[in-house]
């Protein structure tokens, strides 16, 4: 998917988010957020908890439309758009609880995240013609790959509720790794998970940026943060509070004060 | 593969060996509600969208080939597309506004469906005969053969079964089915995947009402009549059963829970009004000791016999 035809630009800015609003009743989730996303990097978003993180995941996947703002990917304006589509176009998302389908296996879990970038409809599953049956295949390489990738390749077989929790946070990522995105947006991978599988994780996300794939990540996990990411944003009480380097974030007074607390 | 020969041959053996013609006319019918069954476990069992007006695509199917075959005259092989596009077009126009809703609220709308065809049955008598049903209506012929009594209705009905065993099996062996399962799971996940859910519960929803609308043609032509009392809530709740004691999500539970509600019903004839009690209570057992269904259920006491036989011997050693 990474190839790029002639006339495509190069995104330096996979993402821009302009000037993003969004209220719920009388709270004002979000307001006026506006931030890039480099392609390539680690894009961090702190902030404490009701500080509109997973609002702003929900707007850019498609769930929430935004009440004002845009939403840019490879500059094509995708507010308001399916799920769906935007996943096509090459965005996917983790939960910040877990949402595995719990009866399917490991590797079923990883299919279906392939399921945009497979084509069988419901007359072709029942005719199996011989690309159906060729593609299925491809489908079930790509996805072993991708559970290696992550480190679960042994477990391919086992229902994925039957796992221990970090491994179903892992898997989770290699579901969305699966529909080939370039831009993924991960809501607190690190939560729930002990130091070593945490350690685990910042390693597996720095590979998947070595991949070429741009990550936008929701943690609340300070040391993995601050080690992994490019830049951070800040939001606090639906604004944005400050963006810069880890460095510059760690020594931001305002961030400091509002957020981290006085060390 | 082998599953299908068994299968073939138990269908093969029993029409050769059952000739008793009543006896043959329950098989039948056990077939028809294996259809009814095998749909709605598609959309319930593995899509996980509850539908409690099945019936009306059963009845749908019924009336439309009646009356084609009764009043235009048709050949009911020529009524048979006719019928299956109309009822899908039906379960389509049905599904876009029904399957926006889920849970109580799907099992509500879908309800209300069921009982707006059943009343449309019973009260449109210019059309339907309204109470008394439609009589006449011509049995399925092919040259020499006619569908309508012994052993040639089983076969056809069981061949058809079969088929749909085939296209069901494909189905969730595949892209679609695998997706049809994770929505069960989880909706909000499948939808963060890529899935368009809605398209996708449409799909299903018509599949379903299509096989009900196939049961429906081949019920209206063997038994050549029909009335609206077949195809009232009763008998979409009666589906609803066949599919949870079968076992959701699985094929073969269609069969086994259909053939147990065509059943219970002649066997408990004994107990005369004691009946429904005692076919109630069978009902409530087994979902009690058994609640992943029959298949699932006798699948696990077979397995836990096995192993306890496999470790007794070595009990005794010590």
């Amino acid at each position: 998917m990474s190839i790029s035809s002639p006339e495509e630009k190069p995104f330096q800015k996979v993402m821009k988010v302009e000037g993003v609003s969004k209220a719920f009743g009388g709270i004002q989730a979000l307001q006026d957020v506006s931030f890039q996303i480099e392609a390539g990097h680690i894009h961090a978003v702190i902030g404490p908890n009701g500080a509109g993180k997973t609002t702003l995941f929900n707007i850019i996947m498609g769930a929430y439309a935004p009440d004002s703002g845009r939403v840019i990917y490879k500059e094509k304006a995708i507010q308001g758009r399916k799920v769906h589509e935007i996943v096509s176009m090459g965005i996917s998302r983790t939960f910040q609880n877990v949402e595995l389908f719990g009866s399917l296996t490991a590797l079923e879990n990883v299919l279906v995240g392939r399921h945009v970038r497979t084509r069988c409809g419901f007359l072709s599953a029942v005719a199996r013609w011989p690309w159906v049956k060729e593609e299925e295949k491809a489908a079930r390489e790509k996805a072993l790959e991708i559970l290696d990738f992550v480190g679960l390749k042994k477990t391919g077989h086992s229902r994925s509720v039957d796992l221990p929790f970090g491994w179903q946070r892992f898997l989770e990522i290699a579901r969305a790794l699966a529909s080939e995105p370039q831009l993924m947006l991960l809501d607190e991978p690190a939560s729930g998970l002990n130091a070593v599988e945490t350690q685990q994780l910042g390693e597996l996300l720095i590979h998947i940026k070595e991949r070429g794939v741009t990550i936008l990540l929701v943690e609340h996990d300070m040391s993995l943060t601050m080690a992994i990411s490019n830049e951070i944003l800040v939001l606090h009480q639906g604004r944005r509070l400050a963006e810069g380097s880890p460095r510059e974030i760690q020594d931001n007074e305002t961030v400091i004060s509002a957020y981290l607390g006085k060390v | 593969m082998y599953k299908r020969l068994v299968f073939i041959a138990v269908i093969v053996l029993t029409g050769q060996v059952v000739s008793n013609p009543y006896d043959l006319q329950l098989l039948t019918f056990i077939g028809i509600n294996t259809l009814l069954a095998l749909g709605l476990n598609m959309v319930m069992g593995y899509a996980g969208q509850i539908s409690l007006g099945h019936a009306a695509f059963f009845g749908l199917g019924a009336y439309t080939s009646s009356l084609l075959t009764i009043h235009l005259d048709w050949s009911p092989w020529l009524a048979l597309p006719f019928t299956l596009v109309f009822v899908g077009i039906v379960a389509f126009l049905v599904a876009l506004p029904m399957l926006r809703l889920s849970g109580y609220y799907l099992g509500m709308g879908t309800l209300a469906f069921g009982m707006i065809v059943f009343f449309i049955f019973l009260q449109w008598r210019s059309l339907t005969g309204g109470d008394s049903g439609l009589i006449g209506i011509p049995p399925l012929t092919l040259g020499p053969i006619s569908f309508e009594f012994g052993a040639a209705p089983f076969y056809l009905v069981w061949g058809i079964v079969f088929l749909s065993f085939i296209v069901c099996e494909r189905l969730i062996d595949s892209r679609i089915g695998r997706a049809l399962r994770s929505l069960h799971d989880s909706e909000r996940a499948s939808a963060a995947v890529g899935i368009n859910t809605s398209r996708l519960k449409v799909q299903v929803f018509v599949f379903g009402g299509v096989l009900a609308a196939l049961a429906g043609f081949l019920y209206a032509h063997m038994v050549t009549f029909i009335s609206p009392q077949t195809f009232d809530f009763l008998m979409s709740v009666k589906i609803v059963t066949m599919v949870v004691i079968g076992g959701m999500a699985s094929v073969w539970g269609s069969l086994f829970g259909a053939a147990l509600l065509t059943l219970l019903p002649e066997w408990l004839h004994v107990f005369a009004e004691y009946e429904m009690i005692i076919y109630g209570l069978i009902l409530v057992v087994i979902m009690i000791f058994l609640p992943q269904g029959l298949t699932r259920g006798l699948l696990d006491i077979y397995e836990h016999f096995k192993s306890r036989r496999k470790t007794l011997p070595k009990s005794h050693e010590g």
